[in-house]
């Protein structure tokens, strides 16, 4: 019984965090524990937690991708000029989505056709992808969006502070974990991560499932660009860029290994709502976004040391087993 | 002939479960070359690296040159007089000849660093020495793999190289090149080099060496000269025992063909033929680098053919992916089960079906109890051991791992399976256990092409036997000509007489 308290919680070890974290918090400041307050929280960080869900996948395929923030600028950028174009909203989200779908793609495209790692190929085109989304803004906030488009990351559901983009997110959530856990596809995503060429011979197209992922990663992408643009109501180059850090050190925080093939959709959302707690906490401290960066960092360095620690250890005790065995 | 330089006496090493070396003496004398042979699994490997310094045995003695060792380190090793050139080239491509003729050593006692000057005058000195006009300033990824072997053999005699160990040397270079490896061999004899030469093939100790050692399971077998003996007699010093291990009998009659290659070309084979009959084990012999796993890789969709085809009961194998192998029936249980076959840090549970998931699944979503069922079934059919089918794989001794790949290819309801090395690094009980499930196999009308190096295996479980040497088909034998030195003559490349 005990033991199986314990095991519970090393399995949603982010969960526990999140808990202490919360109630840390609520001690220090007594809005903190509102429903409001909650909600607000949820509304800020869903075009993360959107994003999350697709960068998870190809974090437990064995992937890494750096370039989704810029991606996300690009996407959010397209998305309001279309919009002030006169373009019918249906449309723009679609085209968006769509454009974000094709830089997924493109990101495994150049995998396979360069033959380096993701991570690699990613860093290169966040740079491009930042270059292309000043070049078209030429570096001005493109604001002055329309009200209906604002209702999607603005409009609001049973409660003042319950916003269609936390239905949305929390929807996506649901599916995602499904989509994991009950499908092949989530099997197929693990036995990459696990080990791609027992993933080859076995039978699963490698290069299929690749695209699959990337497109995913792409599609929620597109869809946190559209929430966070209609959130703030204007887009820049610079909307998106740093959430690929916040992202990769929640997923980390989330319990993904930096080696793939292992996770939970839901303690990745734990893992970002970490980090978004976070960095609310220091705000609210009067510590700025410089802080934050730095707190984010050390972070992410501690949740790598941690997970490099875990794999070491595991190998080690697997080892010793079978030693014990012979 | 000359004086005993290296004497290896009663060395004996053992690891869990198998002794690798079992009391074994043997030496070397100056200015010779003498040639070490034995199957896989001789023990060859783990003497070379004995007298290296790379392992310590658990009793004996090495020699070097007088001085007695019990147990060395790779650095005694090298001061003592012992250098190797290893199968696979160990050279750092970005940096020149000469840098890794001398890497980790300060040449010139440079306070900054090594004295080039210095470093670049011992360099062709070492080259004149072996009779190689080179540049010594070229960065070894200008050079060919020929080329880069000289470098190691460089390498590995700069420092006052008593004796030379070269492990397969033949099998990394052109064949065009080997001829000029032998001279720079022959000239280190020249200059009392002692030079520990292994290789498979058999017909280049004739030309090169003076007297040969023979291992076999282990053990020290004997020792003659070269000119003394003949390929036949070493053969027969290799294998040399009757089947000790009893294969179970089957009772199956082979049918129609189900696999019919033909003509195929790729990966590093040419133009192979043959054909495997359904309720068969074809065993598919040949020395390591004959092209088996090539073809392997070839038949199960991994790797497209450059030319030939592929028939699986009759139709066309258009694969472009091991999935589509997989499709057709074909199921490969790799050679590196850890690397290519199981999913080291899932459960058995995870890895059994992984190869089924599709099949049980509607509409994406998968029937649990339908893998369940799976998982259950095979563990029990191939009596896997585990104290729960949520262990994880890496957990498992070799022997299951090997079960579970087996469990994964059978649940995907493959037909024609590709046993690459079925038995490798598994326990003589596991072993009789895969054969039995091998031959219940092929009574429930499966068919399976063996490839193996185990020279028992192949006679004891095949019905009939191909053999492949360099790429290419040498021979087939029908069992009632199935003989040892038959296969292993097919397998070093002697066609007929």
């Amino acid at each position: 019984m005990n033991r199986k308290i314990v095991d519970f919680g090393r399995r949603n070890l982010a969960w526990v965090l999140l808990l202490v974290i919360c109630i840390i918090f609520s001690f220090t400041n007594g809005n903190f524990l509102t429903l409001t307050n909650l909600l607000n929280i949820l509304n800020q960080n869903a075009y993360i937690i959107i994003s999350t869900y697709g960068i998870a996948l190809i974090m437990m395929s064995g992937g890494l991708d750096m370039a989704v923030g810029y991606q996300m600028s690009i996407c959010g950028v397209a998305c309001a000029l279309m919009l002030n174009a006169g373009v019918p909203i249906p449309v723009v989200c679609l085209i968006t989505i769509a454009l974000s779908i094709a830089f997924g793609a493109l990101g495994t495209l150049l995998e396979q056709l360069l033959k380096l790692p993701r991570i690699f190929v990613s860093i290169g085109l966040s740079t491009v992808y930042q270059g292309v989304a000043y070049v078209i803004t030429n570096s001005k906030t493109i604001s002055g969006l329309s009200a209906g488009f604002k209702q999607i990351g603005q409009g609001t559901i049973l409660h003042p502070n319950l916003t269609y983009a936390t239905i949305i997110m929390i929807l996506f959530g649901i599916v995602m974990s499904i989509v994991m856990d009950r499908t092949y596809f989530g099997r197929y995503v693990f036995a990459l991560g696990g080990n791609e060429a027992s993933a080859r011979l076995a039978g699963i197209n490698v290069k299929r499932m690749k695209y699959a992922i990337g497109m995913t990663a792409g599609f929620f992408c597109g869809v946190g660009a559209l929430v966070l643009t209609s959130r703030v109501g204007a887009a820049s180059a610079a909307t998106g860029a740093g959430t690929e850090i916040t992202i990769l050190t929640g997923i980390l925080v989330g319990g993904v290994s930096v080696r793939g093939g292992d996770g939970k959709i839901a303690n990745c959302i734990a893992g970002v709502l970490i980090m978004g707690l976070l960095a609310n906490g220091m705000q609210l401290a009067g510590l700025n976004t410089y802080y934050q960066y730095i707190a984010k960092g050390a972070i992410m360095l501690l949740v790598m040391w941690f997970d490099a620690f875990q794999i070491k250890r595991r190998a080690l005790a697997a080892s010793k087993r079978k030693e014990a065995a012979a | 002939m000359g004086r005993k330089i290296l004497e290896v006496k009663n060395v004996t090493k053992t690891y869990p479960g198998v002794v690798a070396l079992d009391n074994v003496s043997f030496d070397v004398e100056e200015g010779e070359i003498l040639a070490l042979i034995g199957e896989n699994g001789a023990g060859k490997s783990t003497v070379i690296k004995t007298i290296a310094g790379a392992i310590q045995p658990d009793s004996g003695e090495i020699l070097i040159d007088g001085k007695r060792f019990t147990k060395l380190t790779p650095t005694q090793a090298k001061e003592a007089g012992i250098g190797v050139v290893y199968q696979e080239l160990n050279l750092v491509p970005s940096l020149s000849i000469m840098e890794n003729i001398f890497l980790g050593d300060r040449v010139g006692g440079g306070r900054f660093g090594p004295n080039f000057r210095e470093m670049r005058r011992r360099s062709e000195e070492i080259m004149a020495d072996l009779g190689v006009k080179i540049d010594v300033s070229t960065q070894v990824q200008m050079l060919s793999t020929a080329q880069m072997q000289i470098v190691e053999i460089a390498k590995a005699v700069v420092k006052n190289c008593k004796v030379l160990i070269m492990d397969e040397p033949s099998a990394s270079i052109p064949m065009a090149e080997v001829e000029n490896m032998f001279r720079i061999v022959r000239r280190l004899r020249e200059k009392g080099v002692a030079v520990i030469y292994i290789s498979h093939r058999l017909e280049e100790l004739f030309e090169l060496c003076d007297r040969v050692t023979v291992f076999r399971d282990g053990r020290y077998v004997i020792t003659r000269n070269v000119a003394d003996i003949t390929k036949k007699d070493l053969i027969r010093y290799m294998i040399g025992r009757e089947l000790t291990e009893k294969f179970p009998e089957r009772q199956v009659t082979p049918g129609e063909p189900v696999l019919q290659v033909r003509d195929l070309t790729g990966n590093g084979d040419f133009h192979i033929s043959l054909e495997l009959r359904k309720g068969e084990i074809l065993g598919l012999a040949g020395l390591v680098g004959a092209g088996r796993t090539e073809l392997a890789k070839m038949l199960c969709g991994d790797v497209k053919p450059e030319s030939g085809q592929i028939l699986v009961r009759g139709v066309p194998l258009k694969a472009a992916s091991a999935a589509d192998g997989v499709k057709a029936g074909i199921g490969l249980v790799p050679e590196d089960r850890k690397l290519e076959g199981v999913f080291l840090n899932y459960t058995i549970e995870w890895n059994i079906p992984v190869m089924s998931l599709k099949r049980v699944s509607r509409f994406g979503f998968m029937n649990f109890r339908e893998l369940d069922r799976l998982t259950n079934t095979y563990v029990d059919t191939l009596d896997i051991k585990t104290p729960s089918v949520k262990q994880e794989v890496r957990n498992l001794s070799g022997g299951n791992q090997q079960k579970v790949v087996v469990a994964k290819v059978l649940a995907a309801e493959n037909e024609i399976l590709i046993f690459d090395e079925p038995t490798r690094g598994i326990d003589v009980g596991a072993k009789q256990e895969i054969y039995r499930l091998m031959n219940s196999l092929v009574e429930q009308g499966k068919s399976i092409l063996m490839i193996s190096s185990e020279m028992e295996e192949l006679l004891g479980m095949s019905d009939r036997i191909v053999v492949l040497h360099e790429g290419r088909v040498t021979g087939g034998l029908e069992k009632d000509q199935f003989s040892q030195d038959k296969v292993l003559e097919l397998a070093s490349g002697i066609t007929e007489e």
